[in-house]
């Protein structure tokens, strides 16, 4: 059953890319990669990955839409273009098998989950990283800080300018 | 019926490839960012699948949650970088950027 899921989920995947990439209206760009983020998010969920899905749903469908958002609010590009009627329609209809598969994967993995008490959880993927990655952490904690200071001095560099 | 990991395998090089092409393709820079995205979701959806139903899953999925971090980091910085190209051209396609420039 699984594999149906896989191929469901990859199908809606790649659609919601598609129409993300390839569409006039940049609202409809958004809303659309909004949706693949959460289909990522559910796929990694669904394989084993739950702390790796929930961080992926909150840094990609949570922070970077919202800053994706801001820019186009800020620099007004979602009135420069177009949008298509059928785009959204093709979202409608992509978004039903998504709801479909994950309230399926909700209500089949619940009794299963209090079935199978040896599931790895999050801590255990925590344990893992700090014992055998702490070099990676540290490097990825000082380019996560240089990108936040490059952020801000570009803002801020920018403003004093004008 | 192929496996979890060929359709995933299979659907993250499509992601890569769409990606790549709609950045060549595209005449706005946001939908640059978004096609950057794309690939990263595919680079993602690579790492996490090369470690299914093997005992090196937790090691490909560190390399997605640090994929995941990296690749926030360098859509923040581009996305900044985006703001300051509008205010300083006004505009956000790359051709006309490239002619205001000389």
């Amino acid at each position: 059953m699984l594999d149906e899921v896989a191929l469901l989920l990859s199908a809606a995947l790649i659609v919601t890319v598609v129409v993300a990439l390839f569409s006039k209206s940049v609202s409809v760009s958004l809303i659309s990669l909004f949706y693949s983020s959460l289909l990522l998010g559910i796929i990694f969920a669904t394989y084993g990955g739950i702390l790796v899905g929930l961080v992926h749903v909150i840094t990609f469908a949570g922070a970077v839409s919202v800053m994706l958002l801001t820019v186009v609010l800020m620099t007004g590009e979602s009135k420069l273009m177009v949008g298509r009627r059928e785009l959204v329609l093709i979202l409608t209809l992509v978004s039903i098998p998504i709801v479909g598969v994950a309230s399926y994967e909700a209500l089949e993995g619940l009794p299963q989950a209090a079935s199978q008490p040896t599931i790895p959880g999050i801590s255990t993927l925590f344990q893992f990283i700090w014992e055998f990655r702490p070099w990676d952490l540290l490097i990825l904690i000082m380019v996560f800080a240089a990108s936040m200071v490059a952020v801000v001095n570009l803002l801020s560099s920018s403003r004093s300018s004008r | 019926m192929p496996s979890d990991q060929l359709i995933f395998t299979v659907t993250a090089t499509v992601l890569v490839v769409i990606g790549l092409g709609s950045m060549a393709y595209s005449r706005n820079l946001i939908k640059t960012v978004m096609a950057f995205q794309a690939i990263v979701f595919g680079a993602n959806l690579a790492l996490f699948s090369s470690g299914l139903g093997s005992y090196s899953s937790y090691m490909s999925q560190t390399f997605v949650l640090f994929s995941i971090l990296v690749g926030a980091s360098v859509e923040a910085v581009a996305l900044a970088i985006i703001v300051v190209i509008h205010r300083k051209y006004g505009t956000l396609n790359p051709w006309e950027i490239r002619k205001l420039k000389h």
